[in-house]
């Protein structure tokens, strides 16, 4: 199938003439879409859950990657597997529940049988099936996924064998992985129990961009920003940074390889509290394992997107949301409050009520940039040439530089830093290069950054 | 032996179903006719407004200490933050305000005691977008803590469940 699109029409990424633009297309044309599930969603790692959410032998959820439906479950013996949730027999959902225990799944169409480890335990009226030869010996297991591997607890998934481990993928973006996992003293991270699913009527993408853009804070929420002045002013609000005086205030971002970015901020004054803050002495215990460096990122505003369906905002809450594009211009979210492992009460009831404040259709914030997306939506419809909306950044001439990544000891592809009205936008680059790359068939080419 | 109320005598020994009715669509109308100061009046001070979020396919979030809810208020101060941010006009979600209608029925009065009756209830919210011609339907149940106060009541406490909950798009106190 060939992309409808030439390449320069979807993305034009010219680097040296320092241009870069997005078509309105990739957000509103159905074949692009389709090319997006196909080679996208179904094609590289996707986020698929926490082991948290599956502790115990025989735990399961269900899930989806791109359109199909999967079931992630621990065997007798405490491994994980990813499996199509699809009977092997006539194709039913094996298991039709978000979560739960259970040894045996048995397809209720038939009457077919799975164990925990994905394997067909029976067939029903088996031996009076007047079944072909070879039938014993075909394969009637759940299709397993063809990888799946988990860095500090996050699982992913991938529909394609074809992707480097893990590990590779993620790239330097693991270094915010641990920056949020480390906050837990044995080292784990959980959902607060509490599902939060909604849609909106715009493509995925908005998401993708909104999580790394700083550059529409103070205009899209401009009501939630009254609301913080307003509890500043009355004194209910309690900021806390580990800065130190000679420190450059901004915001920058890094960019690593396959898709990922991360933009931060550097506040010598914060005004709202953090749930990490609030217990002084999880907050010695975080400082003595990680040391200070690691401790003042801990604390800064960071919001991590790892390509192409997982945002963790960690701000005065922290947030683990995913994303299932259910059309061009329709897309599912399930956002979860995401917490370390075995912080203090106090600390928890902090990190709820942040995360209830700020975050889901139902926050102070995150409404706004659900309703802004299907505002974007209606106005990508109209044939108005490309957009300017990549380009902050790209002068690199104007920008301020610091030690930032030396100090966290990374390597990203690239970074950017600014004041604190810099709201940089070359950190959906990198995302936007590696879409272009699977929608191209995943063919390599030379990342021209 | 709590009474519950019955067709011929809707009320329980001190609280009369008609009352409570009345303070429950009176609340209902504000909301509808965006009258939302006045809404707020009819609660307390430290009033309670909690909306969980489900846990699974069956059983609600109970302790929002240590699970997530949608909404948990513990003050009217904040549900005045609230208000104030969608009168300012400054939020997106008001631009333009959805028209909402509240219908309410089904009140099953538990009483506490002399002054306090609690008030179980099914409600939908037909929301209609002007911006987006969309309209959708939210529904669920109340549970309202009524406190009396010279003749008439006020909310000590209300939970607000939404069987529905994928939510689209945007949901605040106005649409629930
Ligand atoms: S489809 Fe599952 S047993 Fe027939
Ligand atoms: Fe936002």
């Amino acid at each position: 199938m060939n992309i409808h699109h030439p390449r320069e029409r979807l993305i034009d990424d010219r680097p040296s003439d320092k241009a870069f633009h997005v078509s309105r297309d990739a957000f509103t044309d159905p074949d692009v879409f389709e090319l997006e599930m196909t080679r996208v969603f179904e094609a590289t790692w996707s986020f698929v859950g926490l082991e948290t959410q599956i502790p115990r032998p025989h735990d399961y959820i269900t899930t989806f990657i791109g359109r199909q439906p999967v079931l992630l479950m621990r065997d007798g013996e405490g491994r994980i597997g990813c499996f199509l949730n699809t009977c092997r027999h006539r194709a039913t959902m094996v298991c039709p529940f978000k979560r739960g225990r259970q040894k045996f799944h048995v397809c209720r169409y038939h009457g077919w049988a799975y164990d925990s480890a994905g394997r067909n335990t029976a067939v029903t009226d088996k031996a009076d099936g007047q079944y072909p030869a070879g039938f014993d010996q075909a394969d009637r297991n759940l299709l397993p996924v063809a990888r799946l591997e988990s860095y500090r607890g996050l699982i992913f998934a991938s529909l394609s064998a074809d992707v480097p481990s893990l590990y590779d993928y993620l790239d330097d973006a693991r270094t915010f992985i641990d920056l949020v996992a480390d906050q837990s003293p044995v080292g784990q991270l959980e959902f607060v129990p509490g599902d939060i699913t909604y849609t909106f009527d715009a493509n995925w993408k908005l998401q993708f961009e909104n999580g790394l853009d700083y550059y529409h804070f103070n205009s899209t929420h401009s009501s939630y920003v009254d609301i913080l002045a307003q509890r500043a002013r009355s004194g209910d609000a309690t900021g806390f940074t580990t800065e130190l005086a000679d420190e450059v205030e901004g915001q920058g971002s890094f960019n690593f390889r396959n898709g990922h970015a991360v933009n931060w901020s550097i506040k010598k004054q914060v005004r709202y509290g953090r749930a990490l803050a609030s217990d002084p002495a999880g907050l010695a215990e975080v400082r003595s394992r990680v040391g200070d460096i690691r401790l003042k990122w801990m604390l800064r505003q960071r919001n991590l997107t790892i390509f192409p369906n997982l945002q963790i905002i960690d701000i005065s809450s922290a947030q683990l949301r995913t994303w299932r594009p259910l059309a061009v211009d329709k897309t599912e979210m399930t956002s979860h409050c995401l917490a370390p492992v075995g912080e203090s009460a106090e600390a928890r009831r902090f990190r709820i009520r942040a995360y209830e404040d700020f975050f889901n259709p139902s926050g102070l914030a995150t409404s706004d940039d659900n309703v802004m997306y299907e505002f974007c939506q209606t106005g990508y419809a109209a044939r108005a040439g490309h957009t300017l909306g990549h380009l902050r950044g790209l002068d690199r001439g104007q920008g301020t530089r610091g030690d930032h990544a030396r100090e966290l000891g990374i390597a990203p592809i690239d970074d950017a830093f600014g004041g604190s009205g810099f709201g940089g936008e070359t950190n959906f680059h990198p995302g936007y290069r590696e879409w272009r790359r699977l929608l191209e068939g995943g063919a390599m080419e030379a990342a021209d950054a | 032996m709590l009474d519950r109320g019955s067709p011929d005598r809707p009320s329980t020994a001190s609280h009369c179903l008609a009352d409570v009715e009345r303070l429950l669509f009176v609340e209902a109308q504000h909301l509808d006719d965006k009258t939302w100061e006045t809404w707020a009046d009819l609660y307390l001070d430290d009033a309670h407004y909690w909306v969980p979020s489900w846990l699974d396919e069956y059983e609600l979030v109970a302790d929002p200490d240590t699970q997530v809810s949608y909404i948990y208020h513990t003050s009217r101060a904040q549900l005045r933050e609230r208000i104030g941010r969608i009168q300012s006009r400054k939020s997106i979600t008001a631009l333009p305000l959805p028209r909402t209608l509240h219908v309410i029925s089904n009140i099953v009065l538990t009483e506490r005691d002399e002054l306090s009756v609690d008030a179980r209830s099914s409600w939908t919210t037909h929301v209609f977008d002007p911006r987006t011609r969309r309209q959708h339907l939210h529904f669920g149940t109340y549970e309202h803590r009524l406190v009396r106060n010279a003749d008439s009541y006020r909310i000590a406490r209300k939970k607000i469940v939404i069987m529905n909950d994928c939510i689209p798009t945007v949901v605040d106190f106005y649409s629930i």
